[in-house]
Formats: C-alpha cells, sequence, structure tokens
C-alpha cells in the first residue's frame, strides 16, 4: 500500500507528450529495480540514483515521473540509459504546468525491447547524523568509545532495500533542495498548494496512519531479518570527503530514523586536564578528557562527523554515572578529541589579588612636551602632572585538589595594554596577549600559582601584548 | 488514583522472531512484559538524572526485536542504551529503529542461542529530580551543632520504579521506594558536635547601616562552621539548599531562630548561615582623620583613620570581624577611580596587630576583636578601635 510517491510511468498509446494528453490513457509501472541512497550530512541533500527496466517501442515512447508529496527537486531529475545507449535517444522533457511534481520525457527508440534506465534526482528530508556513547572506567584512565550513525526520512517517499551512503564534508549549494522542490517548477500558488498537502499527509492521524506506520515498521524490521551480525560499514576517503557505506541495504520508511554502530574503541586512552581558558570555556577551570583520533587509542578509522557525544562513568558500583552530553565538531584521524566536563566539586579555583602597588611614575610639565621621572633624577615640580606609571597586581590562582590522584591544571589568560608578567612559574605565550601556564596539583593538596602583572599606563605604554619575565 | 492498566515504561518482546508486536497485520500476537529485576537511579549528576534498570528477557535464536515503550514518562529518546548483560560478546544489538511517533524504539537483538538475557537499560530522565535541605540545631552556648542533611527527590516524571537504589553523588547508596507524585525527604547525612563560630561582622561596603545618621553599621550574625574533617564534615562539599536553624534551649526542646540559603560549600570552606541582625552589638563607625601628603608633583598620599566604637551589650564575650574594602573607603573620602588602591596599614592604629591574613586581599583589610562581656553593673563596655591606613600614589 502506498498513496504517494514517486512512479514513473510508460504511456501506451500516446503518440506525442501532455499537449495531447487524452481523457483515457493506458499506463504501466516498471517497479524499481535498484536503489543507491548517498545522503550529505552538511546540507539537507541526498542523491537519489534508482534503476528501472523499462520495454521500448521503436519510434516515439513517452514517460511520465512524477514525484508526488515528496521534497524532490524537480531541476535535478536526470535520465539515462545503462543498456542500449546507442539506440535509445532522450529528445525532449517536458514540465506540465498545470501538473506539480511531474515530467515527460520523449524517448526515441530504435529497438523494441527492454533497456535498463537510471534515474537520478536530488532530494531533501533524507538526512544522517552521529552520535557517541563513551563509558570511562572508574579509574579514568581508559573509555570505551563508540560512534554511531542515525540515518532519518522525512522525504516523503520510502525507498526500499536501498543501497545507503553516507558522505561527510561540505559541499557548497547555491540553493537549498528543499525550497527547490517547494518551488519547483511551478508558480508560488501550486508550491503553497503543494506544502499544504505535504503537511495533510504530516498530519494523517488516527487509523489511518497507524495503518501505514504499522505497515512500514513490519517492512523495516523484516528488512533485516536475515542479517545476523551487526552491518559493516566501509569507510573510504574521497578528495575532500569521506564516505560511509553501509553493508546490503536498507529500507528507510518515511517518517522513520534507524541507528547503526559505526565503529568501536574498547580501550582507548584517555587524559585530563584541568583548563581555565575564558574565552573558550567560560570563568571557570573546567574538567577535560582528552583522547586521540588514531589507532594507537583504538581509533582512527574514520574522521569523527559532527555529533553529540554522551559520557557516562563506570560509578565502580555496577551502574554508571551520566557525566555530560555535548556537541563535538568534526575530528579529523590523527586529532585530539576535547570533552569538556564543566566545573568539578573536587578541584576549587579561586583567583585573588593579594597586592596592588604603582611606581616608575613620569610627569608632564605643563607648555612643554617633555615628560621627566624622578627616578632619572629629574626635578619635579609642584604643577607637574602623572602622565605614565606601572601599575603592579600579585595575583594567586588557588587550586584545591580534593581528588585521589594528581591532577594538571593550565591557566590561560588575556590582558589587554602593554603588560609584563613576572613569575617563577614556567609561562609560555598562547598569542600576543595570552600567557599561560601549567602546574601538577598532588592528591589531596593546595596550589597557589603566583604572578605578578605590571601594566605599564599613559606615557609608559610603548607596546600592546604581553611580555614574559622569570623572576619572583 | 487512577492507576494505568499498562505500565509507562515498558520492555517489549515480540515472542517469535519476525513478529513485530506494533503490527496490525499479525492477528494472533504473544508479547513478553520482562519486569524490571533492578532499578538503579544515579542522582549524581547537577542536570540531569539517569535511571538504569535491569530485565531479564527471553530471547530467541536469531534476531530479535525488543520494543522500549513510555507513554507520559519524559524519557530523552536519544539517551536510551541498551547493554546486554549475559553474554555480551555474543549477544549484540544490530540496530535501533524509531518510528515517528515519540515513545518507542525498537532494538534488533541478534542471539546465536535461545535462552534468556539480563539486559541493562538506561536512560536520562525529566522531572525526576533531587533538591537539598538542611537542619541545624546549635547546642545551647552556641560553640556547636548537629547537622542533618536530607535529600529531597521529586517524581514528577510519572513514573514509579518500586525499590530503587539511589545515589546522590556522595555518602552512601540507599534503597527506596518513589511513587508517581510523590517527594521523599530522605537522610543523607547527619554529622553531630560540628564546631561552629557565631560570627558578628562590621562591614559598611557589604552590609551598610543600621542607622545612617548614627553612623551605626548593621551587624549581622551568622553561624560558621568550616567544611573540614577536622571538624567533623569534610568528607564532600556541601549542597545548596534551604537550611532551618534550631537552637537548644537548655530545657530540652529547641527553638526555631531562622532559615538560610546554604551556599554550595566545597570542603576546607566555610559555610555561613545568617542569623539575623545583632541588636546587642553596636558599632560606630567615623573617619577620625583624613590628611593628604603632597609626594612629588600632584601626586599625593593620604593618611586616613578610621575609628570604630564598639559596645557589647551581651553577657558573654563575642568575636567581632571587621572588615574595609579600600575601594569603598577611598570612594567615601575622595570619590572613586578606575585605578586600584594602593594602601598600607600604618603601625600605630589599634586594628594593625590585629589583622587576618587569610581574609585580606588586595582590596579588603580584615581584623578579627575580641569584645568583652557587659560589665557586672550591666554596662556595656566601650572599645574603641583605630585603623590606620595610608593610601599612596593618588592623584
Amino acid at each position: 500500500m502506498k498513496k504517494y510517491g514517486i512512479c514513473m510511468l510508460p504511456l501506451l498509446g500516446l503518440a506525442a507528450v501532455p499537449s495531447s494528453a487524452r481523457n483515457v490513457d493506458l499506463s504501466t509501472i516498471p517497479p524499481r529495480e535498484g536503489v543507491q541512497l548517498t545522503i550529505y550530512n552538511s546540507e539537507d541533500l541526498t542523491l537519489v540514483r534508482e534503476t528501472r527496466t523499462i520495454t521500448f517501442k521503436r519510434g516515439l515512447n513517452p514517460l511520465q515521473f512524477s514525484w508526488a508529496n515528496t521534497l524532490i527537486d524537480p531541476s535535478s531529475v536526470e535520465l539515462r540509459f545503462v543498456t542500449q545507449p546507442d539506440r535509445l535517444e532522450l529528445l525532449d522533457t517536458t514540465f506540465p504546468h498545470d501538473k506539480p511534481q511531474m515530467l515527460y520525457w520523449s524517448v526515441h527508440s530504435e529497438i523494441d525491447g527492454d533497456a535498463q534506465i537510471e534515474v537520478t534526482y536530488f532530494t531533501s528530508g533524507i538526512t544522517w547524523s552521529a552520535d557517541y556513547v563513551c563509558i570511562s572506567d572508574t579509574a579514568e584512565d581508559t573509555m570505551s568509545f563508540e560512534g554511531f550513525v542515525r540515518i532519518t526520512n522525512q522525504s516523503g517517499e520510502e525507498y526500499a532495500d536501498a543501497q545507503v551512503r553516507l558522505v561527510v564534508g561540505t559541499i557548497n549549494l547555491v540553493e537549498k533542495v528543499r525550497d527547490l522542490a517547494a518551488r519547483g517548477l511551478v508558480s508560488r500558488d501550486e508550491a503553497d498548494d503543494f506544502e499544504r498537502a505535504r503537511g495533510r499527509v504530516s498530519r494523517l492521524g488516527g487509523e489511518a496512519k497507524r495503518e501505514m506506520l504499522n505497515e512500514i515498521q513490519l517492512g523495516f524490521a523484516q528488512a533485516d531479518r536475515v542479517q545476523s551480525s551487526e552491518k559493516a560499514i566501509i569507510k573510504e576517503g574521497l578528495s575532500e570527503y569521506f564516505i560511509f557505506s553501509v553493508e546490503g541495504s536498507e529500507t528507510v520508511p518515511q517518517g522513520w530514523s534507524k541507528r547503526i554502530r559505526l565503529f568501536q574503541g574498547k580501550d582507548v586512552p584517555l587524559r585530563i586536564q584541568y583548563r581555565f581558558r575564558p574565552q573558550e570555556y567560560g570563568e571557570q577551570l573546567v574538567r577535560m578528557f582528552l583522547l586521540r583520533n588514531d589507532s594507537a587509542s583504538d581509533l582512527g578509522t574514520t574522521p569523527l562527523p559532527d555529533g553529540v557525544v554522551r559520557l557516562y562513568r563506570d560509578n565502580g558500583r555496577d551502574g554508571l554515572s551520566f557525566v555530560v552530553q555535548q556537541p563535538v565538531k568534526y575530528v579529523p584521524v590523527g586529532q585530539e578529541i576535547e570533552l569538556n566536563l564543566g566545573g568539578d566539586p573536587e578541584v576549587i579555583h579561586e583567583r585573588v589579588c593579594l597586592r596592588t602597588w604603582r611606581d616608575n611614575f613620569w610627569f608632564h610639565r605643563n607648555g612643554a612636551n617633555v615628560y621627566y621621572s624622578p627616578d632619572q633624577g629629574h626635578r619635579i615640580e609642584i604643577h607637574d602632572v602623572v602622565a605614565g606609571w606601572d601599575e603592579h597586581h600579585l595575583w594567586s590562582e588557588r587550586i584545591r585538589n580534593y581528588r585521589t590522584k594528581p591532577v594538571d591544571v593550565e591557566i590561560r589568560r588575556s590582558f589587554d595594554g602593554h603588560v609584563l608578567l613576572r613569575s617563577e612559574l614556567e609561562a609560555t605565550l598562547h598569542d600576543f596577549r595570552s600567557p599561560q601556564f601549567t602546574a601538577q596539583i598532588a592528591a589531596g593538596e593546595k596550589g597557589e600559582l603566583e604572578y605578578e602583572l605590571v601594566v605599564k599606563n599613559g606615557y609608559n605604554q610603548k607596546q600592546s601584548n604581553v611580555t614574559l619575565e622569570p623572576g619572583k | 488514583m487512577h492507576r494505568p492498566s499498562f505500565p509507562r515504561v515498558a520492555c517489549l518482546l515480540a515472542g517469535l522472531v519476525g513478529v513485530n508486536p506494533f503490527s496490525s497485520h499479525a492477528a494472533v500476537k504473544l508479547i513478553t512484559l520482562p519486569p524490571r529485576e533492578r532499578v538503579e537511579i544515579q542522582l549524581d549528576n547537577p542536570n540531569v538524572t539517569l535511571v538504569e534498570e535491569e530485565r531479564i528477557v527471553p530471547l530467541a535464536a536469531g534476531v530479535n526485536d525488543v520494543v522500549f515503550a513510555w507513554s507520559n514518562a519524559n524519557i530523552d529518546r536519544d539517551s536510551v542504551q541498551f547493554r546486554c548483560l549475559t553474554d555480551p560478546e555474543q549477544i549484540r544489538v544490530l540496530s535501533v529503529s524509531y518510528p515517528p511517533e515519540g515513545g518507542t524504539l525498537t532494538w534488533q537483538v541478534y542471539s546465536p542461542n535461545a535462552g534468556s538475557a539480563r539486559v541493562r537499560i538506561s536512560y536520562l530522565m525529566g522531572q525526576l529530580d533531587k533538591s537539598f535541605m538542611y537542619r541545624a540545631v546549635a547546642a545551647s552556648d552556641e560553640r556547636s551543632l548537629t547537622l542533618w542533611q536530607y535529600i529531597l527527590l521529586h517524581n514528577q516524571a510519572n513514573e514509579e520504579f518500586g525499590v530503587a537504589g539511589m545515589w546522590a553523588g556522595f555518602g552512601e547508596r540507599f534503597e527506596r521506594p518513589i511513587g508517581i507524585a510523590e517527594t521523599r525527604q530522605l537522610l543523607a547525612a547527619k554529622f553531630e558536635n560540628v564546631p561552629i563560630r557565631k560570627m558578628y561582622t562590621a562591614n559598611l561596603a557589604e552590609f551598610g547601616y543600621l542607622d545612617a545618621g548614627k553612623q551605626q553599621l548593621r551587624i549581622p550574625m551568622h553561624h560558621v562552621l568550616l567544611n573540614d574533617e577536622a571538624n567533623g564534615l569534610g568528607k564532600f562539599a556541601l549542597m545548596f539548599g534551604k537550611a532551618r536553624i534550631f537552637q537548644d534551649d537548655g530545657r530540652g526542646t529547641v527553638a526555631f531562630i531562622g532559615e538560610d540559603w546554604a551556599s554550595f560549600t566545597p570542603r576546607d570552606d566555610e559555610l555561613k548561615l545568617y542569623l539575623g541582625v545583632a541588636k546587642d552589638v553596636v558599632v560606630v563607625r567615623t573617619i577620625e582623620r583624613r590628611e593628604q601628603t603632597r609626594v612629588l608633583g600632584h601626586l599625593h598620599d593620604i593618611d586616613v583613620i578610621v575609628k570604630y566604637e564598639i559596645e557589647n551589650f551581651k553577657d558573654q564575650a563575642v568575636d567581632l570581624d571587621i572588615v574595609e574594602s579600600m575601594r569603598a573607603l577611598r570612594a567615601e573620602i575622595r570619590g572613586d577611580s578606575p585605578r586600584d588602591v594602593e594602601w598600607e596599614l600604618v603601625a600605630d592604629g589599634t586594628l594593625t596587630s590585629a589583622v587576618n591574613k587569610d581574609e585580606s586581599t588586595a582590596d579588603l583589610a580584615a581584623f578579627r576583636v575580641t569584645l568583652p562581656a557587659r560589665g557586672a553593673d550591666d554596662k556595656a563596655i566601650k572599645v574603641a578601635h583605630t585603623l590606620h591606613v595610608r593610601i599612596r600614589n593618588e592623584w
């Protein structure tokens, strides 16, 4: 039972295209013999490639292709002759003005017999996404890392027994397929009618909808019946893209989603670091799980597409603790995966300004463009005004570690102006205005990471950057 | 109470391989409903609640459809996980199917042999959450208290779990039943004889005046307890929650003396419970001296003496914390400035020797002084303290 969808009709007895259509038609409906779906995740775009066998007669053969209540871009529909390409010729393609979501092909045939054709088109509404389930061990030394892909079909069409290929990578489109499907090659009013019709389908209720869903669910379940092991997903690179090809075929009924495992890393080593990076994580010390998408980490068979990570921890009491759920961006093979667990009540961070003082004053005398410094032995007059000075702040980053293991901490801050950072800490510059330093705080210990900031103001400001200087 | 005839959260198994429980095509259907064998509710995440349940599922050899369905329960469908505890290497989930309508999903589970398997299903559930509250009973001498910490488990998730194991992220795991729309108060921890300090604070910048005309400061009172092991606490951070404070009246009963929101208190931090404004400790703060001294050009220092006249009308000695914000003090005597305050204490102030270094920062000067009890003649002894500070390099 199918009340909507894609249909191909060789029109028998019709010598011409629809301008001469009669009230009585005779047609046959050649079924799909094969379907391949290539689904892109960067755009709402799927390339559908379907094959059918059609019996041609010598001379002119009109073909009707229609796609009622689907999201196909009519400008993308193409016809190719797989067999007998030298003896079949596509003469023209007509989009009738009074029949949206339909076209006619006029094919001239030199044969009287079967030929296999391939119809390709873009549709929107079929999407795929990735998600990841990570479970760390109790000691938080390693984790299992499973990746899944989930295919969702909201295209308005059921593609039974389709080969499925999933494309990772960004492609450029100048127009959205969904817009083209709605607008198509018809007028705005007709496009609105189409949208309303789609709405009626999506709002199907009661028995009709249940009946439809039951039917497709049965088909969906039966499609897997012969499979006794998880489907392999073949991963291969292509230029700037990565393609996952799902083993065998899938039936993806309209409105349904299906989730399949993409890969699994069983003992992925992880490193924990506490980071203070306000520009990335806000004004808090956050706990990071760091792991690497490479073969040494039992991963690295594929880049990780954009997706959602759900992280759990074995709580040591025969159960799990939910840690965090967060999106991750595309991770190439070999790159580090960073999971932000948020603040940790067991590792406390405070920043305290212990002392402030000023020195290195320069004065300006009214009327003369000359600056004077008492430190240079210059005489300062009573009406001289302060033109430049250094402001010193002694800061302490206090870390308390209540965990049973040492913690690695990285502090990164950004400062405006001409700044000198003086410390015994081995600081480095992340960029011209952002010093950073690391420290390890032993289990159960408290650490005070102290540094002096010297901000050069007024006449003293010669730069706009941070300089590092060892010292107390 | 209306009880549904069908469980809100159910794990269904098609009894025959290939028969889908939702299919209307099968006129005769057999569906098994494996009950929950074990439920664990993990309350340790501050934002979401994880439910783990175990069921024993009969599996046929081959591919089985295991349907997990729920109605009117706020389950995050994307979070639902299926793990087989029996022979996990052989019994595997081939795929998961999600029908268009919510509230159900189907695992296609392959089993090499027929037999029962224990499976664990976990999911994030909304409207099943927790909060904390405290009951503190101070001893009559206000030197110690007993602290009860309670977990309030709120079940608005429209699902009952029977006896479920629960863990709040600290302390012991406990088992309790929790019904639909119930709130259950559970004792999480009890701490006895926790030393406390009754704290009176004079801090104009934070608490203002009680009587501005007389320059009399508002003096808030707090019970302060330190969340560390030496004080019988310190095993874990204390969570945010309402604290009701009582005091032993010395006659075998307790009196309610107020309530406050207990802030999240990491280990080794102080928890301050606000008790109200002290009326028996009177502090009048005046600026006794303001003298400006030119240093160079128009650069100058300002000498400031802040005077505190303090009377303790209580019949016992108390400790008073005096805190002065240097930025607020400078604004008071010369208007504000974008520059931070450079300051130093001058030795002749009486408070210089009472400085509390742990609480002092670049902006705050903190001191602690002990006030004697009122005299035998019921008259309070007026104590005067001076804070002599030099604010440097202003212009």
